[in-house]
């Protein structure tokens, strides 16, 4: 007996995001699977209960496509991962040298001592926010393919060494307030995976063909 | 040397579950048959992570079949185990029976 297909549709942002993960035609196939057991899930046992299942499929497989990702396209992974920390190490500095050399040249500090003070601070954590944004662009650019895994591993890395590098500062000086900045740092690691997929997005775009509405 | 290496556990569960499923072996039968039989949770991404490995080593061919509604008109992607996959399933087999003869593992935990 055939029945009418489910018309629940899946958790939007789990399904861009396992695309977003997914290697080539590999979407294709791993979508249609979550579709279809998420349609049969929501018609037997309820659309909540299918849902938790869809999301739970889904970070369970993004979790399996990062390790994957270095072994289907080891050497591109692996630059996108080593360049885009080298990029950091030499973009980092840039905002604020460029924020400063503006101060100076225009005087900002004389006229305008809040305009000053903000950029001198809050600007310099935006302009290093918009740097990482660049990087993740700069990693996905490198690694074609598994833009998404490249990524993810630098700003864990990244994020690692804010954790390390703010607990030693703490412990050193005892001072917790500087714990306050780990969230300036973990920005900047979720800024490296939102670039990567600003250009993931653009490249699934140009290579999507539309659907015939037919 | 490809066709003698033993099999993983997840990859000799994925042979063995195409083996039962024919033809009709694609992502979802293949993650339904091993949750089934096993009784534990796969995520359809360790199924493709390892059919792909074992795609890779030669155990395994895919083909693409028609996209169809329910599956918001994309394709399926079926396997089937080639003969070089099924030696290495029988290698591995043949291993495990020879270690595990004489134990009488079953019998002592019922």
């Amino acid at each position: 007996m055939m029945s009418e297909p489910y018309s629940v549709e899946p958790p939007r942002i789990a399904t861009w995001l396992v695309g977003l993960f997914t290697l080539g035609q590999e979407a294709e196939s791993i979508l249609g699977d979550l579709l279809e057991e998420f349609s049969y899930l929501a018609s037997k046992s309820g659309t909540a209960f299918a849902r938790r299942w869809y999301w739970r499929q889904a970070l369970k497989t993004i979790a399996h496509l990062i390790p994957t990702a270095f072994s289907v396209a080891p050497w591109s992974t692996t630059a996108g991962v080593v360049g885009g920390f080298f990029a950091r190490g030499l973009l980092a500095r840039l905002p604020g040298r460029a924020i400063f050399a503006v101060i100076e040249r225009y005087q900002v500090y004389q006229y305008h001592f809040k305009t000053y003070m903000f950029f001198a601070s809050t600007g310099i954590d935006i302009g290093i926010l918009i740097t990482f944004l660049c990087v993740g662009c700069i990693v996905a650019l490198v690694a074609k393919g598994t833009e998404m895994a490249a990524a993810m591993v630098l700003s864990l890395i990244f994020g690692a060494m804010a954790v390390v590098g703010s607990l030693y500062n703490v412990a050193r000086t005892g001072n917790l307030e500087s714990l306050w900045w780990l969230t300036w740092y973990f920005a900047d690691s979720l800024a490296i995976v939102i670039g990567a997929a600003i250009v993931r997005t653009r490249r699934s775009n140009a290579t999507t063909l539309p659907l015939n509405p037919s | 040397m490809p066709g003698r290496d033993y099999l993983g556990e997840f990859e000799h569960i994925i042979l063995l579950a195409l083996l039962r499923l024919e033809d009709r072996a694609y992502g979802v039968t293949v993650r339904q048959e091993i949750e089934l039989r096993t009784h534990r949770e796969v995520s359809i991404g360790a199924v493709y992570a390892t059919l792909d490995r074992l795609e890779t080593k030669g155990y395994v061919k895919s083909h693409r079949g028609d996209p169809t509604p329910e599956r918001g008109g994309r394709s399926k992607r079926f396997f089937r185990v080639t003969a070089m996959g099924m030696e290495a399933v029988n290698h591995t087999q043949r291993a495990l029976l020879n270690m595990t003869e004489g134990l009488g593992l079953i019998r002592s935990y019922p």
